[in-house]
């Protein structure tokens, strides 16, 4: 059970932040300004949030939730998604919140969040400034997401997969941008999109998808050199 | 030269003209504006009947393909969810007696008739549980699809229970703002008729003359036009459905958080059966009873017993019904649809369903100009006397299969003198196959496939006698289709939300339309 605090110097004087630890996930939430460096290496696509069921954006790092991600942050371009980046913090309004039971949270190890005079370190101004972007790209990615709904331009995905193990995968509840929709629209919605900087992100996820083949001939060859 | 049939004028703003006039709208849209144009006629001061508030899946097509976000038609219409109708107390009376027509087909259904190989099985499960996980997610209350699931999109079969007087205001809107249908408020005097016999225009009290070259008469038991004008008579089945009366009241709920039912209760009673429809707001439910079997004040006390303490001081309100329907439903230039058509009891809801056929009917097979209409008009005529037959049918199976003896009600309605020849063939039929694909309901849109009569039939205790040897070689692929269905049953029982949590958020964060 995480245990979460409002993060502040005279409970939390003594924290030290360690690196993560945490194997990368198969599916990580991005927001639009991340969108560029997930796709040089990744399928960048919608899926739905269980509790709402509106649309999010996430990379799609490997093709099962039992195991990690396909590619190293190395083989992705260095590619760090902001989300995995802020493991263990979590803004709630102004503050941030920490989950104290986080393995990033130490007495003893790594660096440390405030220094002595009780002023944020220079690894929590960094920590910082990395919620503040994710919070302003989660707000520029429902605004790209809200567009894109109201054009009608987001469609179901269809993805099967076969693998030589004789294992076939069907990737299911994931969404793409629409390119027959997207190159029937009007002239003044397709000037909206451009001037919003919307095309590029629609383009960027259509371009893609071209990824989930390298992905998985990445996962068959490794199937293949474990046997 | 040729008349082209381009003004259609809907006489009534009900559910059935909104829906008419928004199925044929639609179907016409490229049409609009230009010469072609749907007008609704409606008087300002006729209140609508405004029951009728269980539905077919069909609706979810139908609704899609007029362009209603579903999302919206929950948030303005009161809407639940209906997965089936629960039957209590119709084969034996007993307080346990019961069974589900649910709305997904049995397992399979294409592919392989399961309804004899349960029958040998006979190892104490019901025929629905056997082949269905649809009466085991009606009893636990559970939604048929999940927030993340698109609009129209289902994960269990599903239809829906609404407030129909609201249902209406919201066709009206969608009519009005996005098919380009016109609204005229105005009272009826009376049609003028041509030198043949056509309708040519309505003289209205507040709108002066209206033209038309089609009329749809929408006007609900009044049959404005069918009726008064043209003088289509009305064929009455009461020798067949012996209800004629209707005690219906609202009942509201202890809580915003009580159980919302997801499926249609139906408790048969002593010269009759109550419905309770369970919409997010309120419960709607009322006796339906023939009055030549039991009193109005009987019936009440009949009523008020089943309601409990909580329905001891409720309004009731008496409807009078008329069980038949016209003897020509397309006549010249005017086509009834909805109640002016005929009214039969809502024991399978099939009011609204055949509202939508019809639409849908007069839409697609719009005649171009008014020298085939009359073709078009005996097509649909034989089509819709086919269906009518059918449903009167299929009500009458529920009454037929009855053991119950307790009273004159019961006894009358298994009289073979009031029962359809058809039917009693049929039941003969049945005693030795059961209905499947491949039987006689081969319209291309039945209002109810043989699977629904399986459900009825296998639901009431009625058996068909099977030859074990002549299921060999598809034993293996029945245990297969039971076996996953049972397994499906888990993993939407898993899966699923409770109903009234999952109308909740779709009011509070939509659907999404993908």
């Amino acid at each position: 059970m995480p245990r979460y605090e409002p993060l502040n110097p005279q409970q939390h004087g003594s924290l030290r932040l360690r690196p993560r630890s945490n194997p990368d996930p198969h599916f990580v939430q991005i927001v639009a300004s991340e969108f560029p460096f997930a796709a040089a290496s990744s399928p960048v696509v919608f899926t739905k949030d269980p509790e709402k069921g509106s649309f999010y954006a996430g990379a799609v790092l490997g093709f099962k939730p039992t195991e990690a991600a396909l590619k190293t942050r190395a083989e992705r371009g260095g590619f760090e998604p902001l989300n995995l980046q802020r493991e263990g913090f979590f803004i709630s309004g102004e503050n941030i919140i920490i989950d104290r039971d986080s393995p990033r949270f130490s007495e003893s190890e790594g660096e440390p969040l405030f220094d002595e005079s009780q002023q944020p370190s220079v690894s929590l101004r960094q920590m910082q400034r990395l919620l503040g972007q994710l919070h302003a790209g989660l707000e520029a990615t429902n605004a790209f997401i809200n567009v894109l709904v109201e054009l009608k331009l987001i469609e179901p995905l269809n993805v099967s997969l076969a693998f030589d193990d004789g294992e076939k995968l069907t990737l299911q509840g994931l969404y793409t941008v629409s390119l027959d929709a997207l190159h029937a629209l009007d002239d003044s919605s397709t000037l909206r999109l451009f001037r919003a900087g919307h095309l590029q992100l629609a383009y960027l996820m259509a371009g893609s998808l071209h990824q989930i083949r390298t992905l998985a001939q990445l996962r068959n060859d490794r199937l293949s050199r474990a046997v | 030269m040729v008349r082209p049939v381009r003004k259609i004028v809907v006489v009534g703003g009900g559910t059935a003209g909104w829906l008419t006039a928004a199925v044929i709208a639609a179907k016409h849209r490229s049409r609009i504006p230009g010469q072609f144009s749907v007008t609704l006629v409606e008087s300002p001061n006729t209140p609508t009947i405004g029951v009728g508030e269980g539905t077919w899946p069909t609706l979810r097509s139908t609704l899609s393909r007029i362009g209603v976000s579903e999302t919206e038609f929950f948030r303005q219409c009161d809407v639940a969810f209906k997965q089936g109708a629960r039957f209590a107390r119709w084969t034996t009376g007993a307080p346990d007696d019961g069974y589900y027509h649910p709305l997904m087909y049995p397992q399979n259904f294409s592919q392989l008739n399961l309804a004899p190989h349960w029958l040998v099985q006979n190892n104490g499960r019901s025929f629905c549980d056997a082949v269905s996980p649809q009466g085991r997610l009606c009893d636990e209350g559970l939604a048929p699809k999940t927030i993340a699931t698109a609009e129209y999109d289902a994960v269990a079969n599903y239809a829906y229970h609404l407030n129909a007087g609201k249902f209406a205001t919201f066709m009206q809107k969608h009519c009005s703002e996005k098919l380009g249908v016109k609204h005229i408020l105005a009272d009826v005097r009376r049609a003028n008729v041509t030198e043949d016999g056509d309708i040519k225009s309505l003289d209205t009290e507040q709108a002066g003359e209206i033209e038309g070259d089609l009329f749809v008469d929408c006007t609900g038991f009044k049959a404005l036009l069918i009726g008064e004008t043209l003088g289509v008579p009305f064929k009455g089945c009461h020798d067949v459905l012996f209800c004629d009366t209707a005690l219906a009241t609202q009942v509201p709920y202890e809580s915003e958080t009580s159980p919302l039912a997801t499926h249609t209760i139906s408790t048969a009673q002593s010269a009759g059966w109550i419905w309770d429809i369970g919409l997010p707001t309120r419960r709607g439910v009322g006796y339906v009873y023939s009055s030549r079997h039991i009193s109005a004040d009987d019936a009440e006390r009949e009523l008020r017993a089943y309601l409990g303490p909580r329905g001891k001081d409720l309004p009731l309100r008496k409807i009078p019904i008329r069980a038949g329907c016209r003897e020509m439903f397309w006549k010249r230039n005017c086509v009834a649809v909805g109640l002016s058509a005929g009214f039969l009891e809502p024991l399978e809801s099939s009011a609204i369903v055949l509202i939508e056929i019809s639409a849908k009917f007069i839409a697609e097979q719009m005649p171009a100009c008014r020298e085939v209409m009359d073709i078009i008009a005996s097509r649909y005529n034989e089509a819709t006397h086919y269906r009518w037959g059918r449903i009167v049918d299929f009500l009458k199976l529920h009454y037929v299969l009855t053991q119950r003896q307790d009273t004159a009600f019961w006894r009358d309605n298994c009289d073979p003198a009031t029962i359809p020849e058809r039917l009693q063939n049929l039941l003969l039929l049945w005693r030795y196959q059961s209905p499947w694909f491949h039987d006689e309901f081969d319209r291309i849109e039945e209002v109810f496939p043989a699977a629904s009569y399986q459900y009825v039939l296998y639901g009431m205790g009625f058996r068909t006698e099977v030859d074990p040897s002549s299921l060999a070689g598809q034993e293996k692929s029945a245990e297969r289709a039971m076996r996953e269905n049972l397994m499906q049953t888990e993993r939407m029982r898993t899966a699923l939300p409770r109903h009234r949590d999952l109308i909740r958020k779709i009011v509070e964060h939509g659907l999404q339309p993908v």
